[in-house]
């Protein structure tokens, strides 16, 4: 019946279908946009980062006004630069929301199947798996940078009766809120690094969650045994965000930049890994 | 065009695709028949580039599916209907895969309305049933308006009314001059819509030929003849050649003789026939046929009772499955 078939159309995109890095991101923004658990939990986490910065503001200033509750000898100078790192002071809960985010965002292609149309529709993989986590990182930036500000704005009054509020050009200060958006985007990569490595969304989430916040843990505990945990234990991605948002350097840890590349090593070593790995396997 | 080439996919100790080479052709429906777990989805998987042959390789238009540059626009695939994100709208779902290839939101409105999404287009694909899944993964492999398509058992779960849409589709497409290649493990779907077909059966090809011609290979020529004296009618045709089949008290299936030389036999005995039916054998007993070593889960027969069963009753119940 359809043998006297008509010569083959002509191709009707000539270069204007082809597959793009921007249309592919375009394509990325969409799917992140429309899933319900996007919205759900970056407005979880700007509340809970928010909502952590006031109490500990008003944490520091009970402490301030009550002399008995602080060191012997009261806060002094001391408190005011405890105040200068209220504005970061919801990163925990932070890193918490946003690593359970990028691994979602991930895992759950792949346990719905969403990830078989993504790779025939993206069929070179590698600008599919990018364009999303340069999608996922730039949202966790802007939430860091926002509930960092906006922490920062709701913890001046708080702090205005005991005479330590501060401008945002006091020490540490700007860069330490900017650094808060720095430290979510690269957790942000290393989720989903580790959610396109494990295929699974749980299975992603406990093993970034350990990273982050089980790693510290045992190292502590095991620092007493020899001199090189603690050496390690600077080199973890939880001790690397403290630093990158630190308004003043501890002393023996790293300044902000040593704990930016730290961090950044880890988040590009683990990406580059994805990458490797989501070219070769059968999807 | 699709080609394979010594295609291979083993995992582990298991070989899925065993060294397969066929080509599809445009402008007809090629049909992939063969029994579950034959190797007709990893084959199709292995053309889109999903799975990674084990050796061999396939080329879509002259090239490996990754390899074109607009890919969608060149290859169009219904794998499987899960495919898709529960929590996303069918409509969303479309956007977020045209946005890769530049596709307007105006092809993703015609590609709802093709394939009668429209009303469900912006629920979540969760409550989906299979046969809406179905189409919608039928409207993600048009949306690229591309030259080939490949629809993996694209049948399954839909109505009778979408089930002949389907057949219509692909039948359409095919005329277009555009290759359609369509699995199926139902033979009955395959003879009304494939002009071609190629049969796999644990992995290998068993047949690759136009369906009329795998229908008229099962050269036996069979027919049925009712008649009150089936017993002579049968001493006077046997021979090596012949074979009978009693399907009830007075009905015959003769296999191996033309029904002329039945007429004959029986005018020269003076038997009464009142029944002398040919049967073309259909393309499911083809299909059986060219299968039945290649069936990987084969149903074993229930055990039949001991207990001696009136002679009458039994001819009944053996023959009750072939009366169909």
């Amino acid at each position: 019946m359809s043998t006297a078939a008509p010569a083959a159309q002509e191709p009707r995109s000539s270069g204007a279908g082809r597959v793009t890095f921007a249309r592919v991101l375009r394509s990325e923004m969409i799917k992140t946009a429309t899933v319900p658990s996007t919205v759900i939990l970056l407005a979880v986490s700007f509340a809970v980062m928010v909502g952590l910065g006031a109490l500990v503001a008003w944490g520091t200033v009970q402490l301030v006004n009550d002399p008995a509750a602080g060191p012997p000898g009261g806060l002094g100078a001391s408190a005011q630069s405890l105040a200068y790192d209220i504005p970061a002071s919801g990163l925990p809960f932070g890193q918490l929301l946003i690593a359970a985010l990028a691994v979602v965002l991930i895992g759950s292609e792949y346990t719905t199947g969403m990830i078989r149309s993504t790779m025939v529709a993206v069929p070179t993989r590698t600008p599919a798996l990018l364009a999303k986590t340069l999608v996922t990182a730039v949202i966790s930036f802007i939430l860091g940078v926002l509930a960092a500000f906006a922490t920062y704005l709701a913890a001046q009054p708080i702090l205005s009766g005991s005479d330590l509020d501060f401008g945002l050009d006091a020490d540490g200060v700007l860069p330490s809120i900017i650094n808060t958006g720095t430290v979510l985007a690269l957790i942000a990569v290393m989720g989903v690094a580790i959610g396109a490595l494990l295929r699974s969304t749980a299975g992603g989430v406990v093993t970034l969650v350990g990273a982050l916040f089980v790693l510290p843990i045992i190292t502590g505990l095991l620092s007493g045994l020899a001199d090189w945990v603690v050496d390690a234990e600077r080199f973890l991605p939880s001790s690397a965000s403290a630093a990158l948002v630190a308004t003043r350097v501890q002393p023996e840890a790293f300044n902000q930049a040593e704990g930016g590349l730290i961090l950044a090593g880890w988040a590009v070593v683990l990406l580059a890994a994805a990458v490797v790995v989501i070219k070769k396997r059968d999807v | 065009m699709i080609e394979a080439q010594s295609l291979s996919k083993r995992y582990g100790a298991k070989t899925a695709v065993d060294n397969v080479s066929f080509t599809v052709q445009p402008g007809k429906v090629t049909g992939f028949l063969g029994p579950n777990g034959a190797g007709k989805s990893t084959t199709m998987r292995m053309i889109v580039g999903l799975d990674r042959p084990t050796d061999g390789a396939v080329t879509v238009n002259g090239k490996p599916y990754p390899r074109h540059k607009a890919p969608l626009h060149e290859v169009g695939a219904l794998l499987d209907a899960k495919a898709v994100h529960t929590k996303r709208s069918a409509y969303n779902h479309l956007r977020a895969l045209a946005a890769t290839h530049g596709i307007s939101n105006k092809r993703v409105n015609d590609v709802i309305e093709l394939t009668g999404l429209g009303p469900v287009a912006k629920r979540r694909v969760g409550g989906f049933s299979l046969g809406m899944g179905q189409r919608l993964g039928i409207a993600v492999a048009l949306l690229g308006d591309p030259q080939t398509l490949i629809f993996d058992e694209p049948v399954n779960g839909l109505d009778p009314e979408g089930v002949l849409w389907v057949r219509n589709l692909a039948k359409g497409l095919a005329a277009e001059g555009r290759t359609v290649f369509l699995s199926s493990h139902l033979m009955s779907e395959m003879a009304v819509t494939a002009d071609h077909l190629i049969v796999i059966g644990r992995g290998r090809i068993i047949a690759d030929a136009p369906i009329t011609e795998i229908i008229a290979g099962q050269d036996k020529i069979r027919t049925l003849v009712r008649t009150d004296q089936p017993e002579e009618l049968r001493r006077e045709l046997e021979n090596r050649e012949t074979t009978f089949t009693q399907l009830e008290p007075d009905l015959l299936e003769i296999t191996g003789r033309d029904p002329r030389s039945i007429a004959e036999a029986a005018l020269a005995r003076q038997i009464l026939i009142y029944e002398l039916t040919p049967r073309q054998s259909s393309l499911e007993e083809a299909y059986m046929e060219l299968t039945r070593d290649q069936v990987e889960y084969q149903s074993q027969a229930i055990d039949q009772p001991e207990a001696p069963v009136p002679a009458a009753e039994a001819t009944l119940i053996s023959g009750g499955g072939k009366s169909a």
